[in-house]
């Protein structure tokens, strides 16, 4: 079974996981200025609300990860020896 | 020859079927890449030249293929069965489930003489591909594969059949496959 955790203290209340999310698992908590899961029964695990949180604020546990074949690997390295 | 370049030499004769494939995990790795890059580029020039109408052309290009993937799968009228038999064509690249929000009983919602249902795909070689070439998801790539899906469920089931895309997410796909009966 999906879990969402959400850190409170990243998430900057910018509503976006509530607009984006097509299952409606996210709302706002007005109170706190903050997301909270209302419906993770309904959450498919598309990952569409990680791509558009600017504060990276939500980790989904137990779901299936899609298998990452476009990492390409020289590319990768090159970039950690810069970084 | 390029140094860093390790070229095979061997003795080579004709055979009917190769006993194995070559190369190790790494030469497979580049190979997949090289084709990522030449059919994301493809993909994208198609849709720069023929515009929205590359997506019609691909559809149809990927049902063809669907049938004849699935030309010798047992015909049956379960969608469930059918389901499981498109599995087995599309293989573990484009593994799907099917899925329905908690508000829904079954899989199935029967609308008159059409029965809908929904696949989730979670790996998809498509979308790898896309994220590869950094371009987005729903053009000409995602409509073969889409054409791909329906050839295979028309075969199978010997109906009419649709797909619709409800959501394109970065780990799953969401896509409402619609039987309909009286195309039979
Ligand atoms: S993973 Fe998808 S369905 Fe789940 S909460 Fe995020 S956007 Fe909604
Ligand atoms: S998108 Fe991220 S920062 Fe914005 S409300 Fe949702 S969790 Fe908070």
């Amino acid at each position: 079974m999906v879990e969402i955790v959400i850190d409170e203290d990243a998430c900057v209340g910018c509503g976006s996981c509530v607009e984006d999310c097509p299952n409606d698992v996210y709302e706002m908590d007005e109170a706190k200025n903050k997301t909270k899961v209302v419906k993770v029964e309904d959450c498919m695990a598309c990952l569409s609300c990680h791509e558009i949180c600017p504060a990276q604020a939500m980790e989904h546990q137990d779901i299936h990860v899609a298998k990452r074949l476009y990492i390409d690997r020289s590319v990768k390295d090159a970039i950690n020896r810069i970084i | 020859m390029n140094g860093e370049i390790e070229e095979i030499r061997g003795t080579f004769k004709p055979e009917l079927i190769p006993a194995a494939t070559g190369g190790n995990i790494d030469d497979y790795e580049k190979a997949l890449h090289t084709l990522m890059k030449f059919v994301g580029s493809m993909s994208s020039a198609l849709e720069q030249v023929s515009g929205r109408g590359a997506n019609a052309i691909v559809y149809q290009a990927g049902k063809r293929m669907g049938h004849e993937a699935s030309k010798l799968m047992e015909k049956t009228d379960d969608l469930e069965k059918a389901m499981g038999e498109l599995s087995e064509v599309l293989g573990q690249e484009f593994y799907f489930e099917m899925w329905k929000p908690s508000s829904q009983d079954n899989y199935t919602v029967e609308r008159g003489d059409e029965t809908e249902v929904k696949l989730l795909f979670m790996d998809c070689v498509v979308r790898q591909t896309l994220r590869r070439t950094g371009l987005p998801q729903k053009g000409p790539l995602c409509y073969l594969l889409y054409g791909y899906i329906v050839g295979a469920v028309e075969e199978v089931m010997d109906i009419r059949g649709k797909l619709d895309i409800d959501h394109i997410g970065p780990n799953a796909c969401l896509k409402t496959l619609t039987i309909k009966w009286s195309g039979k």
